[in-house]
């Protein structure tokens, strides 16, 4: 396991450099030409579509969510087929793991519909002049990023952590059948996680609405 | 002309990205202190498995760190909870109070976060040695209550600081 934690390392630090280095890139090339009040988070928030923010949020609820879910059910699966080699009788009762981790990823694609609510067309001229306008389109677009953001990575901590759980469970299944309604208990409480997440990005988002 | 001159300068206390920080307060209580728990559930949880094969009978006792763990994501729940019921459009939420806000939810994420590592490993090890001296459970008791009091102690500054008047 140590080596694949070491690939899953290298590609991480390979793109924390690449987007570190092009920030930096970009960084100095404003502040070397004399243009260097531009950078701010502020002016990149400001100046940013709204619809770039609601789409980047929308995108990642259903996507992180299924990253999870797929590393739950690899994880589950796996063990399922190797337990399986002598303890042929495991296979049908550990599908309910694979179940947990499929709703981990159902969770995403509701979250998801909903968010794609809340976005709505609206005037460009309004959103340069009115006040208004302006600050709940951009709340919405914030939110709406933020509520996605919460349920992906929740979703991806809920996927891996039911598909450890459910790898150890199917194997003390194997080993003792009684075992394994006890272990689902620990696999519920697993679940509950990924139900947090939808709970605050649903309400996250209960007052984001794009006006005209 | 009068309230365009108004709502100008108020443009500093009240941009229009205000809700950003405040928004990202929720994103980093809700998933930091879900991967704590998320850790501590998995990790607990294979503790459990293996222990259960050797002493099935000690299973039920062995619960007890991964509800510790749930509980670590609660607080996170909690602190998200109250920072989105005060979230609203740049109009009535200011600046300040989107970097107070952001600061909540990494006060208590992080705490979670940790808290919730150290659940995992001690429910793990305690756990797995409990099934060799099952004398063991009083302080596997005792070492888990520290270690999710330290999330407890995220929790308090994170609920402090949404309740200091910023306006």
């Amino acid at each position: 396991m140590y080596c694949k934690m070491n690939f899953g390392i290298i590609f991480v630090l390979l793109i924390v450099l690449g987007a570190g280095s092009i920030m930096i890139g970009v960084i100095l090339a404003n502040v070397m030409t004399g243009t260097g009040e531009r950078l701010g988070l502020g002016w990149f928030l400001h100046t940013s579509n709204p619809f770039m923010w609601a789409g980047l949020g929308i995108g990642l609820a259903c996507s992180l969510s299924v990253v999870g879910a797929a590393m739950g059910i690899y994880m589950t699966g796996t063990s399922i087929c190797g337990g399986g080699v002598r303890s042929p009788r495991i296979k049908t009762k550990n599908l309910i793991t694979i179940i947990f981790c499929e709703a981990v990823a159902i969770y995403g694609l509701i979250t998801a519909i909903l968010l794609s609510g809340c976005v709505k067309n609206f005037y460009t001229v309004r959103m340069i002049s009115d006040q208004r306008v302006i600050s709940n389109n951009m709340f919405t677009a914030y939110v709406v990023f933020g509520a996605g953001l919460t349920v992906g990575l929740v979703n991806i901590a809920c996927g891996i952590a039911v598909g450890i759980v459910g790898s150890g469970a199917a194997l003390a299944d194997a080993a003792n059948s009684a075992l394994f309604v006890k272990i689902l208990i620990v696999e519920i409480f697993g679940s509950a996680i990924g139900l947090f997440g939808l709970i605050v990005s649903i309400y996250m988002t209960s007052k984001a609405e794009m006006i005209l | 002309m009068r309230d365009t001159a108004e709502s100008l300068s108020r443009l500093d206390r009240n941009p229009p990205y205000a809700p950003f920080y405040g928004a990202m307060g929720v994103v980093a209580s809700s998933v930091l202190t879900s991967i704590g728990a998320a850790y501590g559930t998995a990790v607990a949880g294979s503790g459990i498995a293996s222990t259960a094969v050797m002493r099935p009978e000690l299973v039920m006792k062995s619960i007890i760190p991964v509800v510790m763990a749930g509980i670590i994501a609660i607080y996170g729940l909690v602190v998200s909870v109250l920072i989105s019921g005060e979230l609203d459009s740049s109009l009535k939420y200011s600046v300040r109070k989107g970097y107070v806000h952001l600061f909540a939810g990494v006060s208590v994420g992080v705490s979670g976060l940790a808290a919730g590592y150290a659940v995992g490993e001690v429910g793990d090890m305690g756990v797995r040695h409990m099934a060799l001296q099952p004398r063991l459970f009083i302080g596997m008791i005792l070492v888990l209550i520290f270690a999710e009091v330290l999330g407890l102690y995220g929790l308090i500054i994170g609920i402090y600081l949404y309740t200091v008047d910023v306006k």
